[in-house]
């Protein structure tokens, strides 16, 4: 098993004390980073989110294994020129206001950093001026992901996006919608960019969104 | 015609049912002292620390209190040093304050047309990730195991602890308990992981209950779990409230039915909305009806207690059951000895 083999066995497991010293012998071995990273790393947590997706693996084991991935680019990171870790670009997410579920908005970040996004959380119940105040204080964000699992606050959702779709920066950014009662429907209806019914398929559609 | 009470005993036991039982009418839920030492939080009230510590917040328009994890709220703060942050609370409550609840709550409960069901919440999964933050206690259950071990044994004996003093001073005849098991498609863990830390000490817990004067065990999990249903059998679950539509709900029956009833199928997010109708709310209820049949299958909003987010909805599904029923099997609603609705949401 070549080290890089090694990282990615180890991300994949979610061995987080393991995959420093990994990536640290991949280096020595002379490995470039930027292998490292692709195929150590983020291809592995393509293939946690596609069992994901697949029910062959559960959250507990996505989010060990992203967690592992954050240890291996910590060790990474000096070595990489600045921006290879988030080189996809900028992303925000938050649950929207009067929602205070965190978890599906906690593995969809994941999973979009993972892909190679730098994410920017800002939390739960977050409101329409505090997101466009973080668009604001990050102009170079490529996408906004909104999160509800509430049908109670669909409306906030609606609010958020109809904000979005009126400012003047709509141009520069691609919005994703999700979340338990969320449908494609209800995206299309509201103005999104995107919608995706799990984490895997979220960062797999912020890929597309920011290829396109 | 048969009492709310009776009509439910002929669907779990797949007898003769003359009705569909309609939503909670057969089931009362009822507190304990404990309740009150660590109160449910009312819509509107924020950031209320609980007997354990534990912050929660029930902002307008969502279906119950929600616990606050910002770092400063976390009560686990480092979970190989787990005890030092979890004190569980004293279930140590006096004869009067037995006797106070028993004679103002559950003796007035007609025990012929429901069951007197002690309403108990959080569950194991749910307090450990009050405790931990559900990011970290999901975590936990691969990086700690032993220490997620120990402290799901601390909340077990806890509970027990809890369980005997309700059999010995209320008799409750059936138990309401609430864990969330997973989401709208998916359990939170595999079954695998599920039965390794859960399976002995619900067996534990429902076998307690069982073995002390209750009937009903009435487990709550509005989420897909059908892939648990063997190991809620083996812990003694006798009613699985809150499942989802998203759980094939016909083909649980088919395969499960008469070990275990399935109780909901009206899922909020297509009933509980803005702008619902009595129009949906009839569309829904006659379809899963439809679907389900009234052997081993109660059909019942999703959420873990009577009512729903916006109100009026959990009434109009009432009123389209009673309809139903009497137009399926005859039955007149205004000739149903029934209990006054309980609505708790």
């Amino acid at each position: 098993m070549s080290k890089i083999e090694e990282v990615a066995a180890l991300v994949e497991k979610g061995k987080a004390k393991l995959v420093g010293q990994a990536v640290q012998e991949a280096l020595d071995e002379g490995c470039d980073p930027m292998d490292i990273l692709n195929d150590g790393m983020i291809k592995t947590m393509s293939v946690v989110g596609d069992k994901f997706k697949n029910g062959e693996i559960f959250v507990p084991e996505m989010l060990v294994a992203a967690r592992a991935m954050k240890k291996g680019v910590e060790v990474l990171k000096p070595h990489l020129a600045s921006g290879s870790t988030g080189a996809l670009g900028k992303v925000l997410i938050a649950t929207v206001s009067g929602d205070l579920h965190d978890i599906g908005k906690n593995l969809v970040a994941m999973m979009i950093e993972s892909a190679g996004f730098e994410v920017v959380d800002l939390g739960v119940d977050v409101s329409t001026e505090k997101v466009i105040e973080a668009y604001r204080a990050n102009p170079d964000t490529r996408i906004i992901c909104l999160s509800a699992l509430l049908t109670t606050t669909m409306p906030a959702m609606k609010e958020t996006v109809t904000a979005l779709n009126e400012s003047d920066f709509r141009g520069s950014i691609k919005v994703m919608v999700g979340g338990a009662p969320i449908t494609q429907e209800f995206a299309d209806e509201i103005g999104a960019d995107g919608y995706s019914d799990d984490a895997a398929s979220a960062a797999a559609l912020a890929r597309k969104l920011v290829a396109a | 015609m048969l009492t709310p009470k009776q009509n439910m005993l002929e669907v779990i036991r797949g007898g003769n049912p003359d009705r569909f039982v309609n939503q909670y009418e057969a089931v009362q839920l009822l507190f304990h002292p404990y309740s009150f030492s660590s109160p449910l939080l009312q819509k509107g009230q924020e950031n209320v620390v609980n007997a354990w510590g534990v912050t929660n917040t029930f902002p307008e328009g969502v279906p119950g209190s929600f616990p606050v994890h910002t770092p400063d709220k976390i009560v686990v703060k480092d979970i190989e040093d787990w005890q030092e942050y979890v004190h569980a609370p004293s279930l140590k409550f006096s004869e009067e304050q037995w006797a106070q609840i028993k004679e103002t709550m559950w003796d007035p409960v007609d025990g012929e047309q429901a069951f007197k069901a002690a309403f108990v919440a959080p569950g194991l999964f749910e307090q450990t990730h009050h405790l931990c933050e559900i990011t970290n206690a999901l975590m936990y259950y691969i990086t700690n195991e032993d220490e997620m071990h120990d402290l799901i044994k601390y909340l077990t004996e806890w509970e027990l602890e809890l369980a005997e003093g309700i059999c010995s001073h209320l008799h409750p005849d059936a138990v309401f308990h609430h864990d969330d098991w997973g989401g709208l498609d998916s359990t939170f863990m595999s079954p695998a992981m599920f039965d390794e830390f859960f399976l002995d000490p619900y067996k534990q817990i429902y076998g307690y209950y069982h073995s002390h004067g209750v009937d009903l065990v009435i487990h709550h999990s509005d989420s897909y779990a059908a892939t648990l249903v063997p190991s809620m059998i083996e812990m003694g679950i006798d009613v699985w409230q809150g499942c989802m539509a998203t759980n094939n709900l016909p083909e649980l029956i088919a395969k499960y039915g008469g070990k275990i009833s399935f109780m909901g199928g009206i899922e909020n997010r297509a009933v509980d909305f803005e702008g619902w109708t009595d129009e949906n709310c009839e569309k829904v209820v006659r379809q899963i009806c439809g679907e389900c049949g009234n052997k081993y299958f109660i059909p019942c909003i999703a959420q873990g207690g009577p009512g729903s987010v916006y109100p009026g909805v959990y009434m109009s599904l009432c009123n389209a059951i009673d309809k139903l029923n009497e137009e399926q099997y005859g039955i007149k609603a205004s000739e149903s000895t029934r209990l006054p609705w309980q609505i708790m949401f």
